[in-house]
């Protein structure tokens, strides 16, 4: 069975590698509104200023070039090595390693144009933007349209339980194991019911303010919110369709390379989802950018290596991303900081366990089979 | 209508709400009966306390610009009763900015022109 969950981390790991090193390391990078997470400025393209600017941002995207091609690198020997635990240790630290590595220079560039500002004196921190016509008004989410595919998810995850539990009978035994259509069931359900308070949050986002005229505040906001509810309804559509198909599937086979196939569809839909998403928000920017005819804020300050935002005179939890697609929690929040650093714990807790499971053999278990659950 | 708050100013944020709403009535960009966002939601918009944009609105209902209530929010007032008198405070503002404008070497004519533009 380790060699799927292999080929899954594999088809995972290095697309995810190379999209990020896309995003965040443009090679034109001039031409973005962003340049590793600072707010471009038209300082940045005169004289000495954008010789410095190119120096960065070459010298930034060279390294995470290296960390990426490593990365791919490491990922196909990992492929090839024979499946063990020390081998899933391997490649869960690979990944957590990409995430770290990757935000060195992205950070280290963050930090160079902000000295830059500095030096240029074009820091002009504090100023907030907001649109009266449009407050609490601009909105995009239909709730029913999110709830709908939850409702089917919930009514597949009662139906696998009725299976499970024989008290509903498709089959005289289910191919699967016993109690996997409910585990597997509840797994997507709840990953599902998960992404309707994100999918709230994302809708009431502050709106952005980028013109005078309150008209193309609204509807420049209310594009960007529609990409987003698009974006969670799709992806809660594509859980719950999966999660009945999967479950009446699993009740007639239970074979390796379907169970492969099954969560390679799964993961390429929803990257597929993701992707469209992406793409209509950009659009969505480029169509507005002609509209934009106000001075946009400079919070540049307040973003930590153009990541993680942290801004005690901002009561908001959740903002918008500085680069990429989506939001992300406001660190100086009291609720920002539990939910870091449960995060924080999770994370590390999560790689100390794996740790100790390849250090006393419990992670071969997996491949031979012993105290594997439901066998 | 866009407000602009600056969060390193000497002017306290809600008087800054505040002048700004004053202006925006007084320009028509804020039209009588326009209804204004409620507490929370501006507080939520800005990303301030929802007591700083209370304490706005209460000085703007005092001032007579605005009327609030709990079933409609907050509105513009349609007919804001007019003194024909500007307050003392704003004597003495206008005087304080009218000394500065004739040390920077600003003239009458200039200073008239300007205060054309704004009314």
């Amino acid at each position: 069975m380790t060699w799927i969950i292999k080929l899954i981390l594999f088809v995972c790991i290095v697309p995810t590698a190379l999209i990020m090193f896309a995003i965040a390391f443009p090679s034109n990078p001039g031409k973005k509104k962003m340049i590793f997470g600072v707010r471009d400025n038209p300082k940045f393209h005169e004289g000495d200023a954008a010789k410095r600017v190119k120096e960065i941002t070459t010298s930034c995207r060279k390294a995470a070039l290296i960390i990426t091609i490593l990365v791919c690198l490491i990922s196909v020997i990992l492929l090839i090595l024979p499946a063990n635990g020390m081998t899933l240790l391997l490649w869960v630290l690979l990944i957590f390693a990409e995430l770290i590595l990757i935000a060195v220079p992205f950070g280290k560039g963050n930090i160079e144009l902000k000295n830059l500002k500095k030096e240029l004196g074009i820091t002009k921190t504090g100023v907030v933007y907001t649109d009266l016509t449009s407050t609490n008004t601009v909105h995009s989410l239909k709730l029913p349209w999110i709830i709908l595919p939850n409702a089917v998810a919930l009514a597949g995850t009662i139906f696998a339980i009725l299976t499970d539990f024989g008290v509903i009978k498709i089959v005289e035994k289910p191919a699967c194991e016993k109690y996997a259509l409910t585990m597997m069931s509840l797994s997507f359900l709840s990953i599902g019911i998960m992404f309707v308070p994100i999918a709230i949050l994302m809708d009431n986002t502050r709106n952005m303010v980028i013109s005078r005229d309150s008209n193309i505040n609204a509807n420049y906001n209310r594009a960007k919110k529609k990409t987003w509810a698009d974006l969670t309804i799709a992806f809660s559509w594509v859980n719950a369709l999966f999660l009945t198909g999967y479950s009446i599937l699993m009740m007639f086979i239970n074979n390796d390379a379907v169970i492969l196939c099954g969560i390679l569809a799964y993961t390429l839909l929803i990257m597929a989802v993701v992707v469209i998403g992406a793409v209509n928000q950009k659009a969505v920017e480029k169509r507005y950018e002609r509209d934009t005819d106000l001075e946009l804020q400079d919070d540049d300050d307040k973003w930590i290596f153009g990541m993680f935002y942290y801004n005690k005179n901002d009561t908001r939890l959740n903002v918008e991303k500085r680069f990429g697609y989506g939001a992300t929690i406001n660190i100086a929040h009291p609720a920002g900081k539990v939910i870091t650093v449960i995060t924080a714990l999770l994370l590390l807790g999560s790689v100390i366990l794996l740790i100790y499971f390849a250090a006393t053999g419990q992670l071969n278990d997996l491949e031979t089979g012993v105290n594997v659950p439901f066998k | 209508m866009i407000i602009r708050i600056d969060e390193y100013s000497d002017v306290p944020i809600y008087m800054q709400i505040r002048n700004q709403i004053v202006m925006g009535i007084s320009s028509g960009e804020l039209k009588g009966g326009e209804q204004l966002p409620t507490v929370r939601a501006l507080a939520l918009e800005i990303g301030i306390n929802t007591m700083t944009v209370s304490k706005t609105y209460q000085l703007l209902k005092q001032e007579g610009y605005i009327m609030t209530d709990r079933k409609n929010g907050a509105r513009v007032r349609e007919n804001i009763a007019q003194s024909g008198v500007l307050s003392g405070e704003n004597k003495t503002e206008l005087r304080r900015i009218v000394s500065e404008a004739r040390l920077s070497g600003v003239s009458k004519e200039e200073l008239k022109k300007l205060i054309d533009e704004f009314y």
